[in-house]
């Protein structure tokens, strides 16, 4: 005996370009709405990796903008002011500090990077303490510096690309026209480091005339301890700003939120389309089979059983459309990452969508909810027709 | 004949099926568009192609960028052969098969007038990007170091250096041997600014032979 899915199924086939049409509505509607959601979780997860991979939970800083200044950081920028290196010591005197890394960054004016020129950062930093505080990283080619005060430099991947360096290779830092040797490039991290060119940091001070000065103390705590007790004893350091990574990552996702409000619209309005798209149809088909539907009742068919048929139909739209932009969010997730990092101002590493079965399942049933909703008035209508009227009319009134 | 609520419902359905295929054209356009920046390697693009394109093709109205790459174009024996004609192997680990080539494809109006092309080459201090503008018959109309790291870069990138690879063809570069750095005839003319920077001059005109090959070998002698 034929089921009423089969039924519905094939009446779902008599118009079958139109069918496709509304097919296609909903699963760019369902597309659109699970691309919005793994990115909503895909951005935090990939911020969080980010500043997990700077290996510390506190940043030290001259006073000034923090944010700008993390944000910066973030970004392989540089500090803004500076701080003496003595301050280490005193950090490392608190009890919930596990370790200390000295960082300095320094730019320099490179007149020979296309019609304008550009900037050349270097990042100094001392190799051991480097090393401990990003375990992660490893070698391409060669190894860490062998010396603090060595004229030597490790790059990370992008950094060795773009100026096309391996180990063995020289390089020079304009403006200062210091020569370094290349004695290691990173492998691929996909973080600011692999942009990034790493000098001994006491050779760095030496070429910028900043002796036992630094732009930045990361420190990293031990488990367990009180961050916030922490950071109320550093603050009464002369002259230092308190930058907890935490508190950097509220500020972004704050900033994120204003776009992603936008998003969200534009994601519902993909679905309200969608939803008439589907009412439509559906009206559409229950006018045509207006003496149709007569003659099932005619024939006995209860106004539930009306109603059922063309609630199905809703059902199997909506389900088939459904799953087919969860599809093609999970097919294009990487592409829908690039062009969001192409067109946000400030992007974390790593996938920027991210899809889960959870967020499958929910979607899946977010658009079978809208989509049996939609369907409702035009079952409803088809369940109130009257067998009468119906065969008397003209066809598809 | 239809009723004037068949009418509505079919007009409905037509302004829907409007609004699906704007969504559906948008989608093609984004998927496109992602696809056009998921290269491997690094490629050489000049760096406000705008200003640039303006400025190195004055009478330019308009352009096309095009991505082309060995290993798309003709793979394996493609490399060979270009690596035969340049008279080198392609070295290190930046120059491979799979380095995108950014063409710029020139117009004035509706016509078009020339090329583009850059490529990037180890220099002594650092990556070295060389774009060459060619006209139709593929002669080098004008020259452009877009990014040197050199203490001697400001002599190498100055106009009236590059002034000396004008009217210069692919014909000219094949008698120069990019090994040895011997030349003879035209390119034999072309005289050093910064004797002190021998290695980052020879690698200009490496990357310039190296360019004309692979112009010659995705544009000109393509089918």
């Amino acid at each position: 005996m034929i089921t009423k899915f089969q039924v519905a199924y094939k009446n779902l086939q008599r118009k079958r370009i139109r069918s496709l049409l509304t097919l296609i509505g909903i699963a760019l509607s369902a597309w659109v709405l699970v691309s919005l959601l793994g990115f909503n979780q895909g951005y935090e997860n990939a911020l969080n990796k980010d500043i997990d991979n700077m290996g510390f939970e506190l940043m030290i800083m001259a006073k000034g903008c923090p944010y700008e200044a993390a944000t910066m950081m973030l970004k392989g920028g540089t500090g803004l002011k500076y701080i003496n290196e003595s301050i280490m010591e005193e950090i490392a005197k608190e009890p919930e500090v596990d370790k200390a890394f000295p960082m300095l960054m320094s730019a320099v004016f490179d007149p020979n990077k296309g019609e304008s020129g550009g900037i050349a950062g270097y990042f100094g930093v001392e190799a051991r303490s480097f090393a401990e505080l990003k375990p992660s990283l490893k070698f391409k080619q060669g190894k860490w510096f062998t010396d603090t005060n060595a004229y030597e430099v490790v790059m990370g991947y992008e950094a060795a690309e773009l100026e096309q360096r391996e180990v063995g290779d020289m390089i020079l830092m304009p403006e200062k026209n210091v020569e370094f040797k290349v004695v290691g490039v990173l492998e691929r991290t996909g973080t600011q480091d692999d942009g990034t060119i790493f000098v001994p940091l006491k050779t760095l001070q030496k070429i910028f005339g900043r002796p036992d000065e630094l732009t930045t103390i990361g420190i990293k705590l031990k488990k367990g301890v009180d961050s916030a007790r922490l950071e109320e004893k550093l603050y009464k350091l002369p002259d230092v700003q308190v930058v907890s990574l935490a508190q950097v990552k509220d500020t972004i996702m704050k900033l994120i939120s204003t776009a992603k409000v936008m998003v969200l619209s534009i994601a519902i309005i993909a679905i309200l389309i969608a939803m008439v798209g589907v009412i439509n149809t559906i009206l559409m088909s229950v006018h045509e089979r207006f003496q149709e539907i007569g003659i099932l009742k005619t024939i006995g068919a209860m106004p539930w059983d009306i109603f059922k048929l063309i609630w199905i139909e809703t059902l199997i739209l909506c389900a088939i459309g459904g799953v087919l932009g969860i599809g093609l969010a999970l097919i294009l997730s990487k592409v829908t990452g690039i062009l969001i990092r192409y067109v946000m101002p400030y992007a974390p590493s790593g996938g920027l969508v991210l899809i889960d079965l959870k967020l499958v399942l929910i979607t899946l049933a977010a658009v079978l909810g809208i989509g049996l909703l939609s369907g409702l008035y035009p079952a409803w209508k088809a369940g109130r027709i009257r067998p009468l009227e119906a065969i008397r009319s003209e066809v598809g009134r | 004949m239809r009723s004037l609520g068949q009418k509505r419902v079919h007009l409905q359905f037509r302004n829907l099926q409007f609004a699906i295929w704007i969504e559906a054209f948008l989608a093609l356009f984004l998927i496109l568009g992602g696809y056009a920046v998921t290269w491997g390697a690094v490629g050489c693009d000049l760096n406000d192609p705008d200003r640039d394109v303006a400025r190195l093709f004055p009478e330019s109205t308009g352009y096309k960028t095009h991505y082309v790459s060995i290993d798309r174009k003709g793979g394996q024996p493609l490399l060979a052969k270009i690596e035969t004609r340049l008279g080198d192997k392609f070295r290190g680990i930046y120059e491979t098969i799979d380095v995108p080539y950014t063409i710029y494809e020139i117009f004035a109006n509706k016509k078009k007038i020339g090329y583009i092309h850059g490529v990037n080459q180890k220099g002594q201090f650092g990556g070295i990007q060389v774009f060459v503008v060619l006209d139709l018959e593929a002669q080098i109309r004008g020259f452009y170091i877009q990014k040197m790291t050199s203490k001697y870069a400001g002599k190498l990138r100055d106009a009236n250096f590059g002034k000396q690879f004008f009217g210069l063809t692919l014909k000219d570069f094949e008698l120069y041997d990019v090994t040895s750095g011997k030349a003879s005839g035209r390119v034999e003319a072309i005289k050093n600014p910064a004797p002190e920077a021998e290695a980052d001059f020879r690698a200009a005109l490496r990357a310039t032979k190296k360019n004309l090959i692979l112009m010659d070998e995705f544009v000109y002698s393509s089918p």
